[in-house]
């Protein structure tokens, strides 16, 4: 399982939202923080989740089962062990 | 031992003191530009240990009681760290408190209108900052909060914290590694809490 920690506070709540519109991604939240799980890969455009610059680039509070491949001002990426190049 | 079991009862900051070569552009600056009072100044013969310069030191209000104070030394050759890189000479900065979006834009007025304009406003994750480097080539900001910073904020702080402890513990940190243990710890701390959230 891939899976993206944010903290559960306004600027960063809208990453889970994004995410969750992937049908296989499921969101629960773990005390602070909103935990984004699914068996592949996560991608959050960053201009559907609104998010400024400072705020886009201090969104995530932790990784487990992968990796962040991509983090640019298109999307942030966050691949499963094992599909890295 | 955690430091919440231990009475936190320091009160902020009396004064940060730096070396200043250019006593007139450091009062023209923070005196005359931006206007902060002048509250206090020590004027000394230098009686020390050593061959210690006679020296003023003295302090501008910064708010709150708080203070900004500088040496100057008296026939002591002007010395600058001409090596240190961007990176680092950006990370060294004092930073000013303002209150509001007025009060940040009245202090960028009177920079703009001065030999020191402000160089940068950026509007960070939850403050607002306008940098510029003083006469004496020290980086200054004044920053005002965007928003409140909450209690989870702060449980985040520490779960960061703990997580840099153990990377940096290790061989090689990296933001990666860095990313993973902090999972672990949420994983950790908060196993079996975990309520399937959606939006509406």
């Amino acid at each position: 399982m891939t899976t993206l920690y944010v903290l559960d506070v306004d600027d960063f709540r809208p990453l889970a939202e994004v995410a969750s519109k992937d049908p296989d991604a499921t969101v629960r939240r773990r005390g602070p923080y909103l935990e984004v799980e699914t068996v592949g890969e996560i991608r959050i455009e960053r201009g559907a989740t609104g998010c400024r610059n400072a705020v886009w680039y201090s969104s995530v509070a932790a990784v487990e089962g992968g990796r962040v491949s991509r983090w640019d001002k298109v999307e942030l990426v966050v691949e499963p062990w094992g599909d890295a190049p | 031992m955690s430091t919440t079991e231990r009475a936190h009862v320091v009160r902020g900051v009396d004064h940060a003191a730096f070396p200043t070569f250019d006593p007139r552009g450091t009062i023209t600056f923070y005196r005359d530009v931006l206007g902060f009072p002048v509250v206090h100044a020590t004027c000394a013969l230098g009686w020390g240990p050593g061959e210690h310069p006679d020296f003023i030191h003295f302090f501008f209000d910064i708010g709150n009681g708080d203070r900004l104070a500088f040496f100057y030394y008296f026939g002591v050759e002007p010395y600058r760290d001409t090596a240190i890189p961007e990176l680092i000479h950006r990370a060294r900065h004092l930073a000013i408190h303002v209150d509001s979006e007025e009060h940040l834009q009245e202090y960028r007025r009177r920079l703009d209108a001065s030999d020191w304009p402000c160089e940068l406003q950026v509007r960070h994750e939850t403050v607002e900052s306008i940098y510029v480097t003083d006469p004496n080539g020290y980086l200054m900001e004044i920053t005002r909060p965007l928003r409140a910073i909450t209690v989870e904020d702060d449980i985040d702080a520490n779960v960061s914290v703990d997580a840099l402890m153990d990377v940096t513990g290790g061989d090689e940190p990296t933001l990666e590694k860095f990313f993973a243990r902090k999972a672990r710890l949420i994983a950790e701390r908060y196993a079996g809490e975990a309520e399937l959230v959606t939006f509406a």
